[in-house]
Protein backbone atom coordinates (compact mmCIF):
# COMPACT_ATOMS: atom_id res chain seq x y z
CA UNK A 1 0.00 0.00 0.00
CA UNK A 2 1.63 3.57 -1.06
CA UNK A 3 2.13 5.80 1.31
CA UNK A 4 -0.19 8.48 -0.41
CA UNK A 5 -3.38 5.89 0.44
CA UNK A 6 -2.33 6.11 4.51
CA UNK A 7 -3.10 10.30 4.33
CA UNK A 8 -6.52 9.89 2.64
CA UNK A 9 -7.70 7.30 5.68
CA UNK A 10 -10.06 9.34 7.90
CA UNK A 11 -8.51 12.91 8.70
CA UNK A 12 -8.77 15.74 6.76
CA UNK A 13 -6.96 15.55 3.42
CA UNK A 14 -4.32 17.17 2.06
CA UNK A 15 -5.98 18.77 -0.90
CA UNK A 16 -9.17 19.39 -1.91
CA UNK A 17 -11.66 16.23 -2.47
CA UNK A 18 -12.15 15.05 -5.94
CA UNK A 19 -16.03 14.95 -7.15
CA UNK A 20 -15.81 11.21 -6.79
CA UNK A 21 -14.74 11.67 -3.58
CA UNK A 22 -17.37 13.70 -2.48
CA UNK A 23 -19.85 11.66 -4.13
CA UNK A 24 -18.61 8.51 -2.33
CA UNK A 25 -18.48 10.57 1.22
CA UNK A 26 -21.71 12.05 0.62
CA UNK A 27 -22.93 8.07 -0.43
CA UNK A 28 -21.33 6.51 2.24
CA UNK A 29 -22.38 9.27 4.89
CA UNK A 30 -26.26 9.47 3.91
CA UNK A 31 -26.47 5.48 4.13
CA UNK A 32 -25.16 5.34 7.58
CA UNK A 33 -27.45 8.11 9.21
CA UNK A 34 -30.32 6.29 7.77
CA UNK A 35 -28.70 3.07 8.66
CA UNK A 36 -28.86 1.22 5.93
CA UNK A 37 -25.27 0.02 6.05
CA UNK A 38 -23.21 -0.85 9.00
CA UNK A 39 -19.69 1.27 8.67
CA UNK A 40 -18.27 -2.20 10.40
CA UNK A 41 -19.51 -3.93 7.56
CA UNK A 42 -17.82 -1.85 5.33
CA UNK A 43 -14.45 -2.37 7.28
CA UNK A 44 -15.10 -5.83 7.20
CA UNK A 45 -16.10 -6.12 3.45
CA UNK A 46 -12.97 -4.25 2.43
CA UNK A 47 -10.61 -6.52 4.57
CA UNK A 48 -12.07 -9.39 3.27
CA UNK A 49 -10.96 -8.36 -0.60
CA UNK A 50 -7.89 -6.84 0.42
CA UNK A 51 -5.94 -9.57 2.84
CA UNK A 52 -7.73 -12.75 2.79
CA UNK A 53 -9.14 -13.20 -0.89
CA UNK A 54 -6.70 -13.19 -3.08
CA UNK A 55 -5.14 -14.87 -6.26
CA UNK A 56 -3.30 -17.24 -3.50
CA UNK A 57 -6.20 -18.93 -3.01
CA UNK A 58 -6.34 -20.32 -6.82
CA UNK A 59 -2.65 -21.01 -6.84
CA UNK A 60 -3.69 -23.66 -4.28
CA UNK A 61 -5.85 -25.06 -6.35
CA UNK A 62 -4.06 -25.32 -9.42
CA UNK A 63 -0.74 -26.94 -7.35
CA UNK A 64 -2.99 -29.39 -5.79
CA UNK A 65 -4.23 -30.27 -9.10
CA UNK A 66 -1.03 -30.66 -10.36
CA UNK A 67 0.31 -33.54 -7.67
CA UNK A 68 -2.85 -35.11 -7.08
CA UNK A 69 -4.52 -36.40 -10.41
CA UNK A 70 -7.53 -37.76 -8.16
CA UNK A 71 -7.87 -34.21 -7.40
CA UNK A 72 -7.49 -33.03 -10.94
CA UNK A 73 -10.20 -35.17 -12.22
CA UNK A 74 -12.80 -33.90 -9.50
CA UNK A 75 -11.60 -30.44 -10.08
CA UNK A 76 -12.80 -30.75 -13.84
CA UNK A 77 -15.63 -32.34 -13.34
CA UNK A 78 -17.08 -30.58 -10.35
CA UNK A 79 -14.64 -27.45 -10.09
CA UNK A 80 -17.21 -25.72 -7.53
CA UNK A 81 -17.10 -28.54 -5.50
CA UNK A 82 -13.36 -29.25 -5.52
CA UNK A 83 -12.85 -25.97 -4.81
CA UNK A 84 -15.09 -25.96 -1.82
CA UNK A 85 -12.67 -28.73 -0.69
CA UNK A 86 -10.23 -26.13 0.24
CA UNK A 87 -12.79 -23.97 1.71
CA UNK A 88 -13.30 -21.52 -1.24
CA UNK A 89 -16.88 -21.48 -1.95
CA UNK A 90 -19.31 -18.07 -2.66
CA UNK A 91 -19.61 -14.86 -3.72
CA UNK A 92 -18.72 -14.46 -7.44
CA UNK A 93 -18.13 -18.15 -7.09
CA UNK A 94 -20.98 -20.24 -6.87
CA UNK A 95 -20.76 -22.19 -10.14
CA UNK A 96 -17.04 -22.74 -11.00
CA UNK A 97 -15.68 -24.38 -14.25
CA UNK A 98 -12.18 -25.18 -14.39
CA UNK A 99 -10.53 -25.12 -18.11
CA UNK A 100 -7.79 -27.26 -18.39
CA UNK A 101 -4.69 -25.89 -20.51
CA UNK A 102 -2.62 -28.26 -22.51
CA UNK A 103 0.27 -28.51 -25.05
CA UNK A 104 -2.83 -28.26 -27.88
CA UNK A 105 -5.45 -26.20 -26.26
CA UNK A 106 -4.93 -22.46 -24.73
CA UNK A 107 -7.82 -21.52 -22.82
CA UNK A 108 -8.22 -17.86 -22.04
CA UNK A 109 -11.05 -15.83 -19.99
CA UNK A 110 -12.78 -12.50 -20.63
CA UNK A 111 -15.78 -10.75 -19.50
CA UNK A 112 -16.59 -8.60 -22.26
CA UNK A 113 -19.74 -6.91 -21.06
CA UNK A 114 -18.90 -6.12 -17.42
CA UNK A 115 -15.93 -7.51 -15.33
CA UNK A 116 -16.91 -11.23 -14.33
CA UNK A 117 -14.10 -12.70 -12.54
CA UNK A 118 -14.10 -15.76 -9.86
CA UNK A 119 -13.15 -13.90 -7.12
CA UNK A 120 -13.04 -16.79 -4.13
CA UNK A 121 -9.92 -17.94 -6.15
CA UNK A 122 -8.66 -15.23 -7.46
CA UNK A 123 -9.81 -12.50 -5.61
CA UNK A 124 -11.19 -9.20 -7.16
CA UNK A 125 -10.09 -8.73 -11.00
CA UNK A 126 -7.13 -5.88 -11.98
CA UNK A 127 -7.68 -3.07 -13.93
CA UNK A 128 -7.19 -4.44 -16.91
CA UNK A 129 -8.59 -7.18 -17.05
CA UNK A 130 -11.63 -5.15 -16.63
CA UNK A 131 -10.27 -2.07 -18.81
CA UNK A 132 -12.30 -1.68 -22.71
CA UNK A 133 -8.88 -2.56 -24.35
CA UNK A 134 -9.28 -6.12 -23.02
CA UNK A 135 -12.44 -7.02 -23.25
CA UNK A 136 -12.79 -5.53 -26.54
CA UNK A 137 -9.88 -7.21 -28.08
CA UNK A 138 -9.47 -10.60 -25.96
CA UNK A 139 -12.72 -12.07 -28.27
CA UNK A 140 -11.54 -10.62 -31.60
CA UNK A 141 -8.22 -10.83 -31.69
CA UNK A 142 -7.16 -13.25 -28.96
CA UNK A 143 -3.48 -14.12 -30.32
CA UNK A 144 -3.08 -10.67 -30.85
CA UNK A 145 -3.84 -9.66 -26.71
CA UNK A 146 -1.99 -12.94 -25.61
CA UNK A 147 0.81 -11.64 -27.75
CA UNK A 148 0.98 -8.52 -25.91
CA UNK A 149 1.54 -10.87 -22.24
CA UNK A 150 4.20 -11.99 -24.15
CA UNK A 151 2.54 -15.35 -24.68
CA UNK A 152 3.22 -16.66 -28.54
CA UNK A 153 1.09 -19.89 -29.24
CA UNK A 154 1.92 -22.17 -32.22
CA UNK A 155 -0.46 -22.16 -35.08
CA UNK A 156 -1.37 -25.33 -34.16
CA UNK A 157 -2.51 -24.65 -30.95
CA UNK A 158 -6.35 -23.91 -30.46
CA UNK A 159 -7.29 -20.89 -28.87
CA UNK A 160 -10.52 -21.10 -26.52
CA UNK A 161 -11.56 -17.77 -24.98
CA UNK A 162 -14.37 -17.64 -22.82
CA UNK A 163 -16.80 -14.79 -22.84
CA UNK A 164 -18.24 -14.86 -19.01
CA UNK A 165 -21.93 -13.78 -20.23
CA UNK A 166 -23.35 -15.69 -17.41
CA UNK A 167 -23.04 -16.60 -13.56
CA UNK A 168 -21.00 -19.21 -14.38
CA UNK A 169 -17.08 -18.36 -13.49
CA UNK A 170 -13.72 -19.91 -15.12
CA UNK A 171 -10.56 -20.56 -13.61
CA UNK A 172 -7.77 -21.55 -16.31
CA UNK A 173 -5.53 -24.78 -14.99
CA UNK A 174 -2.51 -23.89 -16.29
CA UNK A 175 0.16 -26.30 -17.92
CA UNK A 176 2.66 -27.68 -15.37
CA UNK A 177 5.71 -26.21 -16.23
CA UNK A 178 9.02 -28.56 -17.00
CA UNK A 179 11.79 -28.27 -14.14
CA UNK A 180 9.66 -28.82 -11.28
CA UNK A 181 9.41 -32.86 -11.20
CA UNK A 182 10.92 -32.69 -7.67
CA UNK A 183 9.08 -29.63 -5.99
CA UNK A 184 6.39 -29.51 -3.11
CA UNK A 185 2.87 -28.50 -3.46
CA UNK A 186 3.32 -25.58 -1.84
CA UNK A 187 6.66 -24.65 -3.83
CA UNK A 188 4.40 -25.21 -6.99
CA UNK A 189 1.82 -22.76 -5.95
CA UNK A 190 4.66 -20.30 -5.24
CA UNK A 191 5.13 -20.33 -9.48
CA UNK A 192 1.29 -19.81 -9.93
CA UNK A 193 0.35 -16.49 -11.39
CA UNK A 194 -3.05 -14.64 -11.56
CA UNK A 195 -2.76 -13.93 -15.19
CA UNK A 196 -1.71 -18.10 -16.06
CA UNK A 197 -4.77 -18.95 -14.35
CA UNK A 198 -6.75 -16.11 -16.68
CA UNK A 199 -5.17 -17.65 -19.65
CA UNK A 200 -3.04 -14.89 -20.69
CA UNK A 201 -0.16 -16.11 -19.40
CA UNK A 202 2.03 -19.11 -18.87
CA UNK A 203 3.44 -20.55 -15.33
CA UNK A 204 7.26 -19.77 -15.56
CA UNK A 205 9.67 -22.52 -14.57
CA UNK A 206 11.54 -22.15 -11.30
CA UNK A 207 14.62 -19.84 -11.90
CA UNK A 208 16.58 -22.28 -9.71
CA UNK A 209 16.36 -25.86 -9.87
CA UNK A 210 14.34 -27.28 -7.38
CA UNK A 211 15.61 -28.60 -4.01
CA UNK A 212 16.61 -32.04 -5.42
CA UNK A 213 17.11 -31.51 -8.86
CA UNK A 214 20.67 -32.74 -10.52
CA UNK A 215 22.14 -29.68 -11.50
CA UNK B 1 -29.22 -2.47 -24.26
CA UNK B 2 -27.05 -1.68 -26.99
CA UNK B 3 -24.50 0.30 -24.77
CA UNK B 4 -21.01 1.11 -24.89
CA UNK B 5 -20.67 -1.49 -21.97
CA UNK B 6 -20.96 -4.11 -24.69
CA UNK B 7 -17.40 -3.54 -25.97
CA UNK B 8 -16.65 -7.54 -27.34
CA UNK B 9 -14.87 -6.65 -30.77
CA UNK B 10 -14.51 -2.82 -30.71
CA UNK B 11 -11.16 -1.51 -32.13
CA UNK B 12 -9.18 1.87 -31.03
CA UNK B 13 -9.47 1.58 -27.28
CA UNK B 14 -5.68 1.61 -26.88
CA UNK B 15 -3.11 -1.16 -25.20
CA UNK B 16 -4.52 -3.37 -22.83
CA UNK B 17 -1.69 -1.35 -19.69
CA UNK B 18 -0.53 -4.09 -17.07
CA UNK B 19 0.53 -2.48 -13.37
CA UNK B 20 3.06 -4.82 -11.17
CA UNK B 21 2.11 -5.52 -7.78
CA UNK B 22 -1.50 -4.04 -8.24
CA UNK B 23 -2.84 -3.09 -5.05
CA UNK B 24 -6.53 -4.21 -4.96
CA UNK B 25 -8.02 -0.42 -4.64
CA UNK B 26 -5.73 2.43 -5.61
CA UNK B 27 -7.70 4.89 -3.67
CA UNK B 28 -9.19 5.02 -0.05
CA UNK B 29 -12.46 6.19 -2.26
CA UNK B 30 -12.26 3.00 -4.04
CA UNK B 31 -12.41 0.97 -1.05
CA UNK B 32 -15.45 2.59 0.41
CA UNK B 33 -17.16 2.80 -2.94
CA UNK B 34 -16.68 -1.09 -3.56
CA UNK B 35 -17.60 -1.78 -0.03
CA UNK B 36 -20.89 0.54 -0.01
CA UNK B 37 -21.83 -1.14 -3.14
CA UNK B 38 -21.66 -4.58 -1.61
CA UNK B 39 -23.25 -4.04 1.46
CA UNK B 40 -26.09 -1.40 -0.09
CA UNK B 41 -26.37 -4.63 -2.40
CA UNK B 42 -27.60 -6.99 0.56
CA UNK B 43 -30.17 -4.91 1.48
CA UNK B 44 -31.85 -7.09 -1.31
CA UNK B 45 -33.79 -3.87 -2.70
CA UNK B 46 -32.51 -4.96 -6.13
CA UNK B 47 -30.82 -7.97 -7.73
CA UNK B 48 -27.04 -8.36 -9.35
CA UNK B 49 -28.83 -8.00 -12.92
CA UNK B 50 -30.44 -4.58 -11.81
CA UNK B 51 -27.02 -4.08 -10.55
CA UNK B 52 -25.07 -4.38 -13.93
CA UNK B 53 -27.94 -2.87 -15.94
CA UNK B 54 -27.51 0.49 -13.80
CA UNK B 55 -24.25 0.51 -14.59
CA UNK B 56 -24.99 0.51 -18.46
CA UNK B 57 -27.08 3.33 -18.06
CA UNK B 58 -24.36 5.63 -17.51
CA UNK B 59 -23.54 8.01 -20.71
CA UNK B 60 -21.14 6.40 -23.15
CA UNK B 61 -19.33 8.92 -23.69
CA UNK B 62 -18.45 9.40 -19.66
CA UNK B 63 -18.18 5.29 -19.39
CA UNK B 64 -15.46 5.38 -21.49
CA UNK B 65 -13.91 8.45 -20.24
CA UNK B 66 -14.36 7.44 -16.61
CA UNK B 67 -12.46 4.26 -14.09
CA UNK B 68 -14.20 1.12 -12.64
CA UNK B 69 -15.41 2.15 -9.49
CA UNK B 70 -17.14 5.34 -10.82
CA UNK B 71 -19.24 2.85 -12.71
CA UNK B 72 -20.02 1.45 -9.99
CA UNK B 73 -20.62 4.30 -8.04
CA UNK B 74 -22.99 5.82 -11.05
CA UNK B 75 -25.20 2.77 -10.99
CA UNK B 76 -25.35 2.93 -7.12
CA UNK B 77 -26.82 6.02 -6.87
CA UNK B 78 -29.05 5.20 -10.11
CA UNK B 79 -30.09 2.64 -8.15
CA UNK B 80 -30.52 4.17 -4.68
CA UNK B 81 -32.35 7.13 -6.24
CA UNK B 82 -34.95 4.77 -8.55
CA UNK B 83 -35.39 2.82 -5.51
CA UNK B 84 -36.49 5.72 -2.88
CA UNK B 85 -33.84 4.86 -0.58
CA UNK B 86 -32.46 8.18 -1.13
CA UNK B 87 -32.92 11.08 -2.74
CA UNK B 88 -31.17 13.45 -5.69
CA UNK B 89 -31.89 16.36 -3.72
CA UNK B 90 -30.59 15.18 -0.51
CA UNK B 91 -27.29 13.72 -2.25
CA UNK B 92 -26.74 17.00 -4.15
CA UNK B 93 -26.94 18.88 -0.56
CA UNK B 94 -24.68 16.31 1.02
CA UNK B 95 -21.96 16.60 -1.89
CA UNK B 96 -22.23 20.81 -1.35
CA UNK B 97 -22.12 20.64 2.29
CA UNK B 98 -18.89 18.55 1.81
CA UNK B 99 -17.21 20.54 -0.66
CA UNK B 100 -17.59 23.42 1.37
CA UNK B 101 -15.66 21.20 3.94
CA UNK B 102 -18.29 20.41 6.29
CA UNK B 103 -15.97 17.18 7.41
CA UNK B 104 -18.34 14.26 8.41
CA UNK C 1 -34.77 -4.67 4.79
CA UNK C 2 -32.11 -6.56 6.24
CA UNK C 3 -28.96 -4.36 6.68
CA UNK C 4 -25.28 -6.35 6.15
CA UNK C 5 -23.98 -6.82 9.76
CA UNK C 6 -20.14 -6.78 10.36
CA UNK C 7 -20.63 -10.22 12.22
CA UNK C 8 -22.31 -11.85 9.08
CA UNK C 9 -19.98 -10.46 5.96
CA UNK C 10 -17.68 -13.45 6.76
CA UNK C 11 -20.76 -15.68 6.37
CA UNK C 12 -22.74 -14.07 2.94
CA UNK C 13 -19.93 -13.73 1.40
CA UNK C 14 -18.99 -17.60 1.84
CA UNK C 15 -22.81 -18.47 0.64
CA UNK C 16 -22.33 -16.05 -2.19
CA UNK C 17 -25.95 -15.50 -4.11
CA UNK C 18 -26.32 -18.95 -6.41
CA UNK C 19 -28.33 -18.06 -9.62
CA UNK C 20 -28.93 -21.69 -10.38
CA UNK C 21 -32.90 -22.41 -10.24
CA UNK C 22 -34.02 -26.05 -9.04
CA UNK C 23 -36.91 -25.82 -11.51
CA UNK C 24 -38.23 -28.95 -13.92
CA UNK C 25 -37.17 -26.82 -16.88
CA UNK C 26 -36.79 -28.68 -20.09
CA UNK C 27 -33.86 -28.00 -22.19
CA UNK C 28 -34.42 -26.62 -25.82
CA UNK C 29 -31.17 -27.99 -26.92
CA UNK C 30 -28.38 -30.77 -26.01
CA UNK C 31 -24.44 -30.93 -26.12
CA UNK C 32 -23.86 -31.04 -30.00
CA UNK C 33 -27.03 -29.34 -31.48
CA UNK C 34 -26.19 -26.68 -33.79
CA UNK C 35 -28.19 -23.34 -32.86
CA UNK C 36 -28.53 -19.66 -34.25
CA UNK C 37 -28.78 -16.66 -31.91
CA UNK C 38 -31.45 -14.67 -32.61
CA UNK C 39 -30.93 -11.31 -33.89
CA UNK C 40 -32.17 -9.06 -30.48
CA UNK C 41 -31.72 -5.38 -29.92
CA UNK C 42 -33.31 -4.88 -26.75
CA UNK C 43 -33.45 -1.49 -24.75
CA UNK C 44 -32.97 -3.46 -21.31
CA UNK C 45 -30.29 -5.37 -19.96
CA UNK C 46 -29.63 -8.52 -21.81
CA UNK C 47 -26.09 -11.03 -22.21
CA UNK C 48 -26.30 -11.51 -25.21
CA UNK C 49 -23.65 -9.29 -26.84
CA UNK C 50 -23.61 -7.46 -30.01
CA UNK C 51 -20.82 -9.69 -31.61
CA UNK C 52 -22.86 -12.58 -30.70
CA UNK C 53 -26.42 -11.88 -32.28
CA UNK C 54 -27.44 -13.50 -35.08
CA UNK C 55 -24.78 -16.24 -35.45
CA UNK C 56 -24.64 -19.76 -35.67
CA UNK C 57 -22.65 -22.28 -32.87
CA UNK C 58 -22.52 -25.32 -31.19
CA UNK C 59 -24.34 -26.11 -27.58
CA UNK C 60 -21.03 -27.52 -25.84
CA UNK C 61 -22.26 -28.30 -22.29
CA UNK C 62 -25.81 -27.71 -20.51
CA UNK C 63 -25.13 -25.93 -17.40
CA UNK C 64 -28.73 -26.83 -15.95
CA UNK C 65 -31.26 -23.78 -14.66
CA UNK C 66 -30.59 -20.40 -14.26
CA UNK C 67 -32.43 -17.41 -13.83
CA UNK C 68 -32.51 -15.31 -17.27
CA UNK C 69 -30.74 -11.88 -16.51
CA UNK C 70 -33.01 -10.09 -19.19
CA UNK C 71 -36.16 -10.61 -17.61
CA UNK C 72 -34.39 -10.53 -13.60
CA UNK C 73 -32.92 -7.27 -14.57
CA UNK C 74 -35.92 -5.51 -15.57
CA UNK C 75 -37.65 -7.16 -12.39
CA UNK C 76 -39.73 -9.48 -14.48
CA UNK C 77 -39.56 -12.41 -12.67
CA UNK C 78 -36.18 -15.09 -12.40
CA UNK C 79 -37.88 -17.14 -15.88
CA UNK C 80 -35.69 -19.57 -15.21
CA UNK C 81 -34.33 -21.57 -18.29
CA UNK C 82 -31.62 -23.67 -19.35
CA UNK C 83 -28.38 -22.18 -19.73
CA UNK C 84 -25.55 -23.57 -22.64
CA UNK C 85 -22.00 -23.07 -22.79
CA UNK C 86 -22.17 -22.23 -26.80
CA UNK C 87 -19.01 -22.37 -29.30
CA UNK C 88 -18.73 -20.40 -31.82
CA UNK C 89 -15.65 -20.44 -34.70
CA UNK C 90 -13.43 -17.42 -34.53
CA UNK C 91 -14.09 -17.38 -38.04
CA UNK C 92 -18.45 -17.40 -37.88
CA UNK C 93 -17.88 -14.42 -35.54
CA UNK C 94 -15.08 -12.75 -37.22
CA UNK C 95 -14.75 -13.68 -41.06
CA UNK C 96 -11.84 -15.31 -42.67
CA UNK C 97 -9.13 -12.95 -40.84
CA UNK C 98 -9.43 -14.90 -37.93
CA UNK C 99 -7.17 -18.17 -37.07
CA UNK C 100 -8.93 -21.72 -38.43
CA UNK C 101 -8.83 -22.92 -35.12
CA UNK C 102 -9.63 -20.77 -32.66
CA UNK C 103 -13.25 -20.32 -30.84
CA UNK C 104 -14.84 -18.35 -28.24
CA UNK C 105 -17.49 -20.05 -25.93
CA UNK C 106 -20.50 -17.84 -24.80
CA UNK C 107 -22.77 -18.80 -21.81
CA UNK C 108 -26.29 -18.38 -23.64
CA UNK C 109 -30.05 -19.25 -22.55
CA UNK C 110 -32.50 -20.66 -24.78
CA UNK C 111 -34.51 -17.78 -25.05
CA UNK C 112 -31.46 -16.39 -27.26
CA UNK C 113 -31.02 -19.66 -29.08
CA UNK C 114 -32.96 -21.01 -32.20
CA UNK C 115 -32.10 -24.34 -33.97
CA UNK C 116 -30.62 -25.26 -36.73
CA UNK C 117 -32.81 -26.95 -39.01
CA UNK C 118 -30.57 -29.89 -40.30
CA UNK C 119 -29.97 -29.89 -44.03
CA UNK C 120 -32.03 -26.59 -43.31
CA UNK C 121 -32.12 -23.23 -44.53
CA UNK C 122 -31.71 -21.53 -41.03
CA UNK C 123 -28.05 -22.31 -41.63
CA UNK C 124 -25.79 -20.13 -44.00
CA UNK C 125 -26.07 -19.83 -47.44
CA UNK C 126 -24.43 -22.82 -48.78
CA UNK C 127 -21.68 -20.26 -50.34
CA UNK C 128 -20.48 -18.76 -47.24
CA UNK C 129 -17.10 -19.87 -46.61
CA UNK C 130 -17.19 -22.28 -43.10
CA UNK C 131 -14.04 -24.15 -42.18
Amino acid sequence: MSHEHRHEHGGTPQRPLTETELRVRALESLLTEKGLVDPKALDALIDTYETKVGPRNGARVVARAWVDPAYKARLLNDATAAIAELGYTGRQGEEMVVLENTPTVHNMVVCTLCSCYPWPVLGLPPVWYKSPPYRSRAVLDPRGVLGEFGVALPDGVEVRVWDSTSEVRYLVLPERPPGTEGMSEGELAALVTRDSMIGVARVAPPVRPAAGTPA
Amino acid sequence: MNGVHDLGGMHGLGPIVREENEPVFHAEWERRAFAITMAAGFLGEWNIDMSRHSRELMPPAEYLATSYYEHWLWGLEHLLVEKGLLTKEEIEARVAELRKGAVR
Amino acid sequence: MRVLRAQDVGKVLLKGGPARVNEPVSPRFRPGDRVHTRTINPTGHTRLPRYARGRRGVVDRDWGVFIFPDSSAAGRGAKPQHLYSVRFEARDLWGPAASARDAIYLDLWDDYLDPVEVGGSAAAPPDTPHR
